[in-house]
């Protein structure tokens, strides 16, 4: 047995090392149900209470509460991270690919788009829609072939041709970008579970939205105006008061004694700068007495009153925001925001900056004229300047005269990017944002600021919706394939094959699981095609073993022992095994670099199945005959 | 058990019956191929399909007139998983300009209904959307949820409170959705799955899946020109011809012919037969392996003997494998569901095609070629 122990050793590793990776998919689906469950229960409860409130209401509170279930136990969102990625055919959601509506974007950056731009705009949009050149070449050609310089209604009088086609060409690509961020937000804020986001050669985004049960919300989602709005920043001594209220409000309504008074009656400096006193309490104890403040940080030490929140805890705050006694305590013309990305990360956790800002806006962001990131000459710092037209600027040099010293929110589509302080009166609009950490950071403030003032307007060339009832009904016909199938290859093989058949069939067993576990641990997805690679793989995979039994058998009909004939029909089994076997993993990677989606999940499966197949007839099952032959047991393949 | 374990019939000699075989059965199929072409779905064609999901029984020639009558032109009405689903496909991807007027008004219609005499323009409209402005924010949004309940795609223009315009997306399936929601009122419906493709995809992926067939097949060709004599690989090539051509032929000649059977050209579909490529070569490249070997063994005997012998040894392999393949096929076709069917069918018929190609054409094709070049072969 000893030379045996290694091969043992190796399969036996496999085979954990499956089970581990796939335990969380088992542990992610009893999660589940249970949330599914508690949800249940919770909806009844607000539907008693609250019998006439609105469905988006409802879907709301639904929607934060199972947000604080999946928060609250650490291994829900592990699980969910670990487990095996279902396509969307399985889940249900929404694949799309969108791509830049070139002859929109340069409309708008014409100069002045008369009759003769748009007839010929007009013809290069029809002839782009089948033709595999871009826009902006065919537009270019046009012009050429009507003897009219691309000056005349781009850039400056002095820009040759090519200058101007890579000007608008970079318009383009940055168009996308802006798209993808725009997209990104507003995604992020719905709360699409693992939604992907892409950008695709030039003029393209492919986005997935897993789980979408309202497509039609996604859609909404996706398109419509970008709203770029510039909001005041409400100062500590405003903020402060406030949010002890709210704080205040959380803990009486959890009906928690306050057991030290002089903390509570004391107000904002006994929070916020006496230190001494929070030590006193132990967090548990001071979660009880200040909900709002435990989970929204407040750092002493800043002139500023923003609170700083962990992104687990994001759901919990909105939670708060949201109930009635908090809302009323809060002035009808402040509202609290987030900031769009995450500030720090802490311990591993993205950390959230939470704003009070006024909820009227100074200005909305379509009066930018442009914005650019750059670096600062003398500083080498980056910075991100913009303009203005000549009504913003006009807005703009009175807003910033009479709020020298206090913070104006960049807000876009209801987050904020940005909070400069505004250092003096700014005349004729042309203004700069410092401070900031990194250029990729100003690209992003460029992106945002552009997306207020020139929308990218985006077409959507391919739509693949599924609905969750198809979906959950693909999950369930294609296990039960799985399953029926395995059962009737599995009869065959001990009825053909007899006990070489058994040893077959453990062999199938574990390459369904080694399948299963790759695909687990490479987070890679499993689609409803996946799932048929991996039904026809079952088939295809016994062709090793009968291709080796069939060779044992005729080398035992020519009188060779038992170990020399299972050593002879290895040994001749392996040409016809590779040759046969490589030629059918081709086909899968030409599928899997060409398919898309579905089809793509098809070729993976096919092609781990194909490895892991082979480890199984050639290592597996020979370990079990050598074994055997070791141990004199008679060989028999039927 | 055993099957086949003394075969010894002569494959090689009564080839030019089986060549004759195969040739009516692929002229039959190139004669379909012409008179009545292969369905192209979507994905190849461009268009709108919806799949509609009804609680109780549904007459598709009631839906179908229905849907014809609401201007998209060539319109398919098709069931789909059984007799409560219906999936309806248009050729184009945009509602036409024409009917437009019929849009709108239905959605003033609409707007009456639910606030007679409201004040109501348009502020603005595009190939795909209307943009209205009302009176006040209240009715802005309660109509904004109202419509989208009807089945349109609506949405606020602004985030802001009080925004008094909604834009109106009206796509294909909105529009199908919204002409049947009336009629079947006692009938509800859910949508299963929405697809749209535009035509510049549809020609891309056309592209991307010839060039694929092209890189597979040159791949399968120098890879088997390596490990076999040349000769061998142009027969196992022209084999897989054989098998893909002999399906494809039957696809169209079953096209519309077995009820329930969705038979046209899609993604999956262009997988499968990439897929029998791989399966049929894998098949072929067994009984070559085992006549290679013969050839090492048997120096004297002919090609056509060792080659007879080769197919007669491998036959019980070649069998059971396509068995058990077969029945996993079969097993998707039953319970794969309808989105595998179409699928699961090529892979069948391939497999069966593949099965014969590989026992009664590949070595049949090699020998005539060595006859006609007179050509030795060695290993």
């Amino acid at each position: 047995m000893k030379e045996f122990r290694f091969r043992i050793l190796v399969i036996l590793g496999a085979i954990a090392l499956s089970i581990y990776l796939l335990y969380p998919t088992y542990a992610d689906y009893n999660n589940n149900i249970y949330v599914e469950e508690q949800l249940a229960q919770i909806k009844d409860n607000i539907l008693n209470a609250d019998p006439n409130i609105s469905i988006s209401q409802m879907d709301q509170r639904l929607s934060l509460k199972e947000d604080s279930i999946r928060t609250s136990d650490p291994s829900y969102r592990e699980n969910r991270e670990k487990r095996i990625k279902l396509g969307l055919d399985l889940q249900g959601g929404m694949y799309l690919v969108m791509e830049v509506n070139t002859a929109r974007l340069v409309e708008r950056l014409a100069r002045d788009a008369d009759p003769t731009f748009k007839e010929i705009l007009a013809a290069t949009e029809a002839e782009a829609k089948v033709s595999d050149l871009d826009l902006v070449s065919i537009l270019a050609r046009r012009f050429q072939e009507k003897g009219i310089r691309l000056s005349r209604y781009f850039g400056t009088i002095r820009q040759e041709d090519s200058e101007i086609i890579d000007q608008l060409q970079e318009q383009e690509s940055d168009a996308v970008n802006r798209a993808i961020e725009i997209i990104n937000n507003r995604v992020n804020q719905y709360g699409v579970s693992e939604p992907s986001i892409q950008k695709q050669g030039a003029r393209r985004i492919i986005v997935e939205l897993p789980g979408i049960a309202k497509e039609e919300e996604a859609k909404r989602l996706l398109q419509g105006r970008a709203l770029l709005e510039f909001k005041m920043v409400k100062d500590a001594d405003f903020a402060i008061p406030i949010m002890n209220r709210i704080d205040e409000i959380l803990a009486s309504s959890a009906n928690i004694e306050v057991s030290n008074n002089e903390t509570e009656s004391t107000g904002v400096s006994s929070i916020v700068d006496d230190s001494s006193s929070t030590d006193q309490l132990s967090p548990e104890e001071f979660e009880k007495q200040h909900p709002f403040y435990s989970i929204a940080l407040i750092n002493p030490q800043s002139p500023y009153a923003d609170a700083f929140v962990k992104e687990t805890d994001k759901a919990k705050v909105l939670n708060f925001l949201n109930r009635m006694e908090v809302k009323n305590a809060i002035p009808d013309n402040v509202e609290f925001i987030f900031g769009a990305k995450p500030e720090i990360v802490q311990d591993g956790e993205n950390i959230y900056r939470l704003y009070l800002v006024n909820k009227q806006a100074e200005l909305s962001g379509g009066v930018i004229t442009d914005a650019q990131s750059t670096l600062n000459p003398q500083t080498s710092a980056p910075i991100v300047t913009f303009q203005m037209n000549s009504e913003g600027a006009r807005e703009w040099a009175r807003i910033t005269g009479s709020n020298i010293d206090k913070r104006l929110a960049i807000v876009l589509d209801g987050v904020i990017y940005s909070a400069p302080n505004i250092n003096g009166k700014i005349l004729g609009g042309s203004s700069q944002i410092e401070g900031i950490g990194n250029l990729d950071e100003a690209k992003l403030m460029e992106i945002v600021l552009k997306a207020g003032a020139l929308p990218a307007p985006i077409d959507i060339i391919e739509e693949r919706t599924v609905g969750p009832s198809l979906g959950q009904d693909s999950v369930s016909q294609g296990f039960n394939s799985l399953l029926i199938g395995f059962v009737i290859v599995a009869i065959f093989m001990i009825f053909y094959y007899k006990k070489g058949g058994n040893i077959a069939d453990f062999g199938l067993f574990f390459t369904i699981m080694i399948i299963l576990g790759v695909l687990a641990g490479f987070s890679a997805t499993l689609t409803l095609p996946g799932i048929a690679g991996i039904v026809l793989t079952m088939g295809m995979a016994v062709d090793a073993n009968v291709l080796i039994y069939e060779r044992i058998r005729e080398e035992l009909a020519t009188g060779k022992t038992a170990k020399a004939a299972v050593e002879s029909g290895y040994a001749n089994s392996y040409s016809a095994i590779f040759d046969s076997n490589i030629t059918t993993f081709f086909t899968g990677i030409i599928l899997y670099q060409f398919g898309s989606g579905p089809v793509q999940g098809f070729a993976l499966t096919l092609m781990i199945g194909i490895v892991a197949s082979l480890f199984s007839a050639l290592v597996l099952t020979r370990l079990f005959f050598d074994i055997m032959v070791a141990k004199g047991i008679k060989i028999n393949v039927g | 058990m055993r099957l086949f374990e003394n075969l010894n019939i002569d494959f090689l000699g009564k080839r030019k019956t089986f060549f004759f075989v195969s040739v009516i059965v692929i002229l039959i199929g190139f004669l379909s191929l012409i008179f009545r072409g292969l369905a192209l779905g979507i994905d190849f064609k461009g268009g709108s399909e919806v799949a509609l999901q009804f609680e109780n029984e549904i007459d598709i020639s009631e839906v179908r007139d229905q849907v014809n009558q609401i201007g998209l032109g060539n319109v398919e009405v098709k069931t789909f998983g059984g007799t409560t689903g219906i999936i309806i496909r248009t050729e184009i991807q945009e509602i036409p300009r024409e009917i437009f007027p019929r849009v709108i008004s239905t959605i003033e219609t609409l707007i009456d209904r639910y606030y007679p005499g409201t004040q109501k323009t348009i502020i603005d409209s595009t190939y795909n959307s209307v943009t209205y402005s009302f009176d006040t924010p209240e009715i802005t949004e309660d109509l904004n949820i109202k419509l989208f309940n009807a089945g349109f795609q609506t949405s606020r223009i602004s985030e802001e409170l009080n925004n008094t315009g909604i834009i109106i997306r009206i796509g294909i399936s909105d529009w199908i959705k919204e002409n049947l929601i009336e009629k079947y009122a006692d009938n509800k419906f859910t949508v299963l799955k929405e697809d749209k493709v535009g035509p510049k995809i549809g020609q891309e992926l056309k592209r991307d899946t010839i060039i694929a067939i092209g890189l597979s097949l040159i791949g399968i060709l120098i890879y088997l020109g390596f490990r076999f004599k040349w000769t061998f690989a142009v027969g196992a090539v022209a084999a897989l011809f054989h098998d893909v051509l002999v399906t494809l032929g039957l696809f169209s000649l079953l096209y519309d012919v077995i009820p329930g059977l969705n038979l046209e050209i899609s993604l999956a579909v262009v997988a499968a037969f990439l897929t029998l490529v791989g399966y049929s070569i894998n098949d072929t490249v067994v009984v070559f392996d085992r006549i290679r070997e013969y050839m090492k063994i048997h120096k004297t005997l002919g090609l056509q003997e060792v080659m007879n012998r080769a197919i007669n040894r491998t036959m019980s392999r070649t069998i059971i494998t396509g068995l058990t393949t077969l029945l996993t096929v079969i097993v998707l076709i039953i319970f794969g569901g309808e989105v595998l069917r179409g699928f699961a069918f090529v892979l069948f018929i391939g497999i069966v095609v593949g099965t014969y190609s590989s026992i009664f054409v590949a070595s049949s094709f090699v020998l005539e070629y060595a006859l006609k070049n007179k050509k030795q072969i060695h290993f």
